[in-house]
């Protein structure tokens, strides 16, 4: 491991979007969203792991996620997480919002 | 609330477990994969622990998330509750006042059942008391000979339904022998009833009861005074110097303040005392049913009671003293039931005299005394229970009754919650939404329930108390009852709202969003309701009509006396001193009878309808000539008593003055007497031989037969001997008045203390309220019921009228349409109301088997009427069928009403 990833922290709230968006791929349990996030940025992003649980839980008390026990990969009893229909427009709308925010900070930077 | 929060707790234990189970997970694959990597095990855990941050903050934010939802929602559902209440004031306003209803009378119901079954004695560790009782067989022989070891008793023996003989009345040895080194007791002592005394103030006289007590009794209790000291065991001894304790109430009569009365002297049956205390407000002594004005040390009595009190204590064969002990630490009711069940028997058979009483000789029986004695509970269990169970129903019809609201609700409300639903609201949110709903109306209708039961208490109370002088027991609200109350109300909350609740989120609502009006099994669940409550008024009804009947029943009892305008009080001139009574009462009598307003006047060593409770003027064996009298009553009557209580003479003539001390003795006797005794022979002139006075009386007269000793008891056989002649302790004064006889009181008293100031005049009443003193149970039940049954028939004619309102809403299109075929309006009017009636007659169907049954349960309760008794029966199914009929014509007048073309235009 060269250089130490970046830790989440410019964009609050933003880990809930990359929970979506996980989910919206495929049913994870906890750790595996972590990973996932992990790899998928190319181990540019650095979750504060522990910080995961209390979002899953914020996610799953506004119905976006549902939790199930079940079975890992590594055959471990585990709670697996998946989307809900109306997690998915919340995705939606999230993404929608990153996107705006991403589009006016580029263009701040943009403009010289 | 409490059943939420236990719910949530409970869910929230589940919820955290399952946290800690998914990040311990997770450090362990997090660890596997550093392990993977190359990392030492202890390291990898070490990193894996580091990068997840802290474990615990971690978990606190996660439950914290959960908590702040649990509320906010809970505030969200409350305010939408209120809400939702406040959009429907009739409906709100219905559903509470009934539930205020229901849980009312259950409130006041139970809260007495607590201050009387319930409760324990206001001392000190009241569970290690217990009380000493023994049983025994049957005392009598088969030829109804009395074969006991007990040869005579100061008190009342209580036979049970088996003939087997239970009191806690011991001979004093009995009481010594406890006392002895006893292993298991810590202390003992004894007490017994006094009676009434006349307690006499400055001058003074009053009634008041009295309790003998031995000189353990207050501080075996652990009793502390109100003011001056308590009775001890050095004044608990013959000749002691006498010494006397009041009630704190009693205290308060006579001298204003407690610590007025200490070191004041009294009276009691004109004998001297010396008041060295009260007792605290709150003691009323061992029995609950009774609360003693004054106590006295045991040995007392020999003062008190004169001569046969001495007897009292060395007979070994004279039971009279009550007992209860206090286990000592550790020694469970068992082991002392064991441990001195076998002394008392050695005891007890060496006071055998014969074969016979060896055969049925009294075991010991030790029962928990934190209650105090039994009398109450042996007098009121089953009346409570019964009408436990009357409230009960009244509480499941109110129950049935919102739940119908709710129902015919939920339907108007199909359409919000299929929206909601299909806006991915889940089912169990939904739920626990109108859970809160109802819940909410039913604590609003516990509060409001509350204050039912504060009337309702001083209600109960005042009926409870009638015909008792000095009832001692007085409802209340304490924690225990309101907590029951709002139980109760959380309870109804949940059971009349789940079932519509789940129903109103059931997942194929989704036909709703087209507006339809359809539906089968909604309608299906109402009408099982309103059956339902149909179903328990009958019973309830039943019941009332069969209270109300005996009731008429016992009114209508041909008394053979006049019941109105007589005026009652008793007079107690030897308790107050006199030993030459017969004098003083004529004298008195004749002074009465000169009062403006009063015809004549009499008396009796009782009034009728008591007589035999209070003890007859003569108890011994009589004989016509040779022959036993059997079974009949002596009263003891002076001059005019037939003619002022109108009982005719049938032959002969009555008492009069002429009926001296000195002058023959003479009698009176019933016709059945005279029947069954005398044949077709005139009686007058024969003679009745009393064989335990040694005397015979000449039969002067024969009266009509009259209601004696109760009015339940057929007329018994009665012999009405002169009053003059027989000397009775104390005599019940009959006024015959002209107007209301209470106006005549203050007369009556004034001439008493003219004559002596220190004869009390107690138990002032008419003769028709004494009469219904004696039916105060039957008057309470019947009242009680009554009013239970209006309330169950109102109940059941909300639920019936919003049925049948609901159903003629939902078919207005059907209705409509029949009507554009032609259908008249009085076809209209009968299909509702053909429908209300088969509710009813569905709702009577269930009920009239569960009726037949229940009823045989009250039959003692019953007089002259059977527990099937058709008539009523038929009456209840009557009132019911005609409520029915009321509550469903107004819906069907609306359905009748309904224009055909708007109906259809709106299909």
């Amino acid at each position: 491991m060269g250089r130490k990833p970046q830790k989440n922290e410019s964009l609050p709230g933003s880990l809930d979007m990359l929970i979506l968006r996980t989910l919206s791929l495929r049913p994870l349990h906890g750790y595996g969203i972590i990973q996932f996030i992990q790899q998928s940025s190319g181990d540019e992003l650095l979750v504060e792991e522990g910080s995961l649980y209390p979002a899953l839980q914020r996610l799953e008390l506004n119905g976006w996620i549902e939790g199930e026990w079940g079975v890992t990969a590594n055959n471990r009893r585990a709670r697996i997480y998946r989307i809900t229909p109306a997690g998915r427009k919340q995705l939606a709308v999230e993404t929608r919002n990153y996107a705006r925010l991403t589009l006016a900070i580029a263009r701040v930077m943009g403009a010289e | 609330m409490m059943l939420r929060r236990l719910k949530y707790w409970m869910e929230s234990a589940r919820r955290s477990e399952a946290l800690r189970e998914e990040m311990e997970l997770h450090l362990a694959e997090k660890a596997a994969e550093l392990e993977a990597g190359g990392m030492t095990p202890e390291r990898a855990r070490a990193e894996a622990r580091r990068r997840f941050g802290n474990l615990g903050l971690k978990q606190e934010e996660s439950r914290e998330i959960w908590i702040a939802r649990f509320w906010s929602e809970l505030g969200q559902d409350l305010r939408y509750g209120l809400r939702t209440m406040a959009a429907g004031k009739a409906f709100s306003a219905v559903a509470v006042l009934s539930l205020a209803l229901g849980i009312g009378a259950n409130t006041a119901i139970y809260s007495l059942m607590e201050s009387i079954l319930l409760r324990s004695l206001p001392v000190a560790d009241p569970e290690s008391l217990v009380v000493l009782n023994w049983r025994s067989r049957a005392p009598q022989d088969a030829d109804k000979e009395w074969v006991h070891v007990v040869h005579g008793v100061q008190g009342v023996l209580w036979p049970a339904d088996d003939g087997v003989l239970e009191t806690g009345m011991f001979p004093y040895g009995a009481f010594e022998m406890f006392r002895e080194e006893n292993p298991v007791f810590s202390t003992l002592f004894g007490y017994f009833d006094g009676r009434n005394k006349t307690l006499t103030v400055r001058g003074q006289a009053t009634i008041a009861s009295t309790e003998y007590v031995t000189g353990g009794y207050f501080r075996a209790l652990a009793v502390s005074p109100a003011a001056g000291r308590l009775i001890g065991p050095e004044d608990d001894r013959a000749g002691a110097a006498p010494v006397a304790v009041l009630s704190f109430t009693a205290s308060r009569q006579r001298f204003g303040e407690p610590w007025n009365a200490v070191g004041q002297s009294i009276l009691v049956d004109n004998v001297p005392f010396t008041v060295i205390g009260v007792a605290p407000p709150e003691f009323f002594g061992v029995d609950p049913a009774a609360a003693p004005d004054l106590y006295l040390p045991l040995h007392a009595n020999l003062l008190v009671d004169g001569a046969r009190a001495a007897r009292m204590y060395s007979d070994r064969n004279f039971y009279w003293i009550e007992m209860m002990g206090r286990l000592r630490p550790g020694v469970s009711l068992a082991q002392a039931q064991a441990a001195l069940a076998p002394r008392f028997h050695r005891w007890v058979e060496a006071t055998a005299t014969t074969d016979g009483e060896r055969a049925r000789l009294p075991a010991l029986v030790l029962n928990p005394g934190a209650a105090g004695l039994g009398s109450l509970r042996r007098r009121y269990a089953r009346p409570l229970y019964l009408l436990l169970a009357m409230v009960g129903m009244i509480l499941a019809i109110a129950c049935a009754n919102v739940a119908n609201l709710l129902l015919a609700r939920a339907a108007a409300r199909r359409r919000e919650m299929a929206v909601r639903l299909s806006l991915g609201a889940g089912r169990f949110r939904i739920v626990r939404q109108l859970l809160t709903e109802s819940v909410m109306l039913a604590s609003l209708g516990g509060a409001v329930g509350v204050l039912f039961a504060m009337w309702g208490m001083r209600l109960l109370t005042s009926l409870f108390a009638r015909g008792q002088e000095n009832f001692t027991l007085h409802a209340e609200l304490n924690w225990k009852v309101l907590g029951v109350t709002a139980a109760l109300s959380v309870a109804c909350g949940l059971l009349f709202g789940l079932a519509p609740a789940l129903k109103a989120t059931r997942p194929d609502v989704m036909p709703d969003l087209k507006n339809r009006r359809g539906g089968g099994p909604r309608r299906r669940a109402q009408h099982v309701l309103a059956a339902a409550q149909v179903a328990f008024s009958f019973l309830i009804l039943v019941a009332a009509g069969l209270f109300v009947r005996t009731l008429g029943n016992l009114h209508s009892v041909e008394l053979g006396y006049a019941r109105e305008n007589i005026l009652l009080f008793t007079l107690p001139a030897r308790q107050a001193g006199h030993t030459e009574t017969a004098t003083l009462y004529e004298d008195l009598r004749k002074r009465f009878q000169a009062i403006p307003g009063v015809s004549s006047a009499t008396y009796s060593n009782s009034s009728i309808i008591r007589a035999g409770q209070a003890g007859g003027a003569y108890r011994g064996a009589m004989r016509a000539g040779s022959v036993a009298i059997e079974g009949a009553r002596v009263l003891a009557a002076g001059p005019r008593f037939l003619s002022t209580m109108q009982i005719p003479i049938l032959a002969g003539r009555e008492m009069d003055d002429r009926d001296q001390q000195g002058s023959t003795p003479v009698a009176v006797i019933s016709e059945r007497l005279a029947r069954t005794y005398f044949g077709g022979e005139n009686p007058v002139g024969r003679r009745i031989t009393f064989v335990d006075e040694n005397r015979d009386v000449e039969i002067i007269g024969v009266a009509g037969n009259v209601r004696y000793g109760g009015l339940r008891r057929e007329s018994p056989m009665t012999v009405f001997a002169a009053a003059s002649q027989a000397a009775p302790e104390q005599v019940t004064y009959a006024l015959r008045t002209a107007g209301d006889p209470l106006q005549y009181v203050r007369s009556v008293h004034e001439i008493v203390r003219e004559v002596d100031s220190r004869i009390p005049v107690t138990n002032v009443i008419t003769q028709a309220a004494e009469i219904d003193r004696t039916i105060s149970r039957e008057i309470t039940f019947a009242k009680l019921c009554t009013g239970f049954a209006v309330l169950a028939l109102l109940m059941a004619c909300v639920g019936i009228y919003g049925t049948m309102s609901y159903s003629v809403a939902r078919q207005t299109g059907e209705i409509g349409t029949r009507m554009a075929l032609g259908a008249q309006r009085g076809d209209v009017v009968w299909m509702v109301l053909r429908r209300a009636l088969l509710l009813a007659a569905a709702g009577l169907a269930i009920s009239l088997p569960a009726a037949l049954a229940a009823s045989q349960l009250i039959e003692s309760f019953l007089f002259g009427t059977r527990p099937n008794d058709p008539a009523t029966l038929a009456l209840a199914a009557a009132i019911l069928m005609g409520a029915a009929i009321l509550a469903g014509y107004v819906p069907a007048r609306r359905a009748s009403r309904i224009d055909p073309l708007r109906a259809l235009r709106h299909e």
